[in-house]
């Protein structure tokens, strides 16, 4: 008998028995692995294990808002949809509506991005920022986990072999920070890789910080968050100096390897940058890096 | 192990028995003769490959033929038969936006795809929905241009 070479399931519960008994690749927009396993012209990529494809799964397709008041997003949810639907929080459809182009944002799904754990990858970086879970189901049950748990290093994730990531649960809990902001460095305004991204939140009570986060993509080898960092602010009133010492400590959170020193000086020039207009206090929720000047929509690079 | 794969090209029910790991821009050009839909970096940067897969613009390198079992899918062949792929073609003609033409099928299905969504795209709307395809002769202006041209003799078709 010839082997399979790939299995073309219907349904969720039929991948589930297929991911029971095999060892097999789940495979969905294709924007990854199908370029990482290509071979040339007229020759179909060679995979070590059978594909499971899962591109088409209805399951795996709806965005919905839970009874926690949670965002439930399915895993083969593309990051045009996400960046097209108003219950997905905003840093989480910044990312998603700057990730690569058109024709790749209709194809790459949210779950491919986590999965594929790359620290350039647009959502994580967002997904760390609030807490966001995957949703890993088995014929045997599901459970869940944080993103940054999920991702364990550089390429490897806490994928049991019988799992599926049938979603990603964000709490909505962006709507309680007074400030956001996310910017990513690209070089050029769309169809980028991330040379940087930061998303940052802050909520005051009063003149104290009563919650502050910050993530940053494509700064080590996998996405970077601290929460030791964020604690040095909250429950602080803002002052230059805090600020500065923020900076210094997520300096030595962070681990870039290629151009370091524009990683780390762009780094600290977007904190500086959220955390001092933040604390003016501004009537606009969301602060960019530069005042008012625009590009069909998103913020100038600032460097 | 081959598969037998049913989807709708062009508008029309086809069936193929093949290998469902198969790039689907493969399978499109060498067992259908769609060779308007053609490869430039195989990796979903340069836009050459664009299809319509249900309706939404994609690039063909990057799907195994497998995942388009079922689904409905449309190569410049089938968008220029169109009242609208017509449309776009004529204005990149009398724009001067065809230069050696190997980005062209792409650029259409893209302007396609920008028009049907916003009939009225300003400059940067159009230059932000061709950034995933490439072309190295033009300087993108004419083409540019072009997609403004057909979103102008259009005018009302792109809102039905």
């Amino acid at each position: 008998m010839e082997e399979v070479r790939a299995y073309i399931p219907e349904t969720l519960k039929e991948a589930l028995e297929i991911r029971s008994r095999t060892d097999c690749i789940p495979l969905a927009g294709g924007s990854d692995l199908m370029v990482s396993n290509k071979r040339t012209t007229g020759v179909a990529p060679s995979f070590d294990k059978p594909v499971l494809i899962i591109r088409n799964l209805k399951e795996l397709k709806e965005i919905s808002v839970n009874g926690k008041g949670e965002c439930v997003i399915g895993a083969g949810c593309t990051s045009a949809e996400i960046a097209q639907s108003s219950v997905v929080p905003w840093h989480l459809r910044q990312a998603a509506s700057r990730m690569g182009a058109v024709a790749l944002r209709n194809s790459a799904t949210i779950a491919g991005n986590i999965a594929n754990a790359s620290p350039k990858g647009d959502t994580p970086g967002p997904l760390y920022l609030l807490d966001a879970r995957v949703r890993l189901t088995s014929l045997a049950g599901e459970r869940e986990v944080l993103v940054s748990d999920f991702i364990v290093k550089f390429k490897t994730i806490d994928l049991h072999p019988d799992e599926l990531i049938t979603a990603v649960v964000v709490p909505l809990s962006e709507r309680n920070f007074d400030y956001i902001f996310w910017h990513k460095v690209g070089t050029r305004k769309a169809n980028a890789i991330s040379k940087l991204t930061l998303s940052q939140a802050i909520k005051f009570d009063g003149r104290i910080v009563s919650d502050y986060r910050l993530s940053a993509t494509a700064t080590g080898a996998k996405t970077n968050r601290s929460r030791e960092v964020e604690k040095l602010i909250i429950g602080k009133e803002i002052t230059p100096a805090l600020i500065e010492q923020v900076i210094d400590a997520f300096d030595e959170v962070i681990s870039p390897r290629a151009m370091p020193e524009f990683r780390r000086e762009a780094t600290r020039r977007m904190i500086r940058r959220f955390l001092s207009v933040a604390s003016e206090r501004p009537e606009n929720r969301v602060i960019d890096t530069f005042d008012g000047f625009h590009v069909t929509g998103q913020p100038e690079p600032v460097f | 192990m081959n598969v037998k794969l049913e989807f709708t090209l062009n508008g029309k029910n086809v069936t193929v028995s093949t290998d469902p790991l198969r790039r689907l821009i493969d399978v499109l050009r060498e067992d259908f003769g769609c060779t308007g839909v053609k490869e430039g970096c195989s990796e979903g940067e340069c836009g050459a490959c664009s299809i319509l897969l249900n309706g939404k613009m994609v690039t063909s390198c990057l799907i195994p033929v497998g995942a388009a079992d079922g689904q409905d899918i449309v190569t410049i062949e089938g968008l220029s038969e169109t009242e609208k792929g017509k449309l776009i073609i004529q204005a990149f003609a009398d724009g001067g936006a065809v230069q050696c033409g190997f980005c062209i099928p792409g650029m259409v299905v893209a302007a396609y795809s920008i028009l049907c969504e916003n009939p009225d795209p300003t400059e940067d709307e159009i230059r932000l929905g061709i950034s995933g395809n490439i072309c190295r002769c033009t300087g993108y202006d004419l083409i540019v241009d072009s997609i403004r041209l057909a979103a102008e003799r259009g005018g009302s078709i792109w809102k039905k």
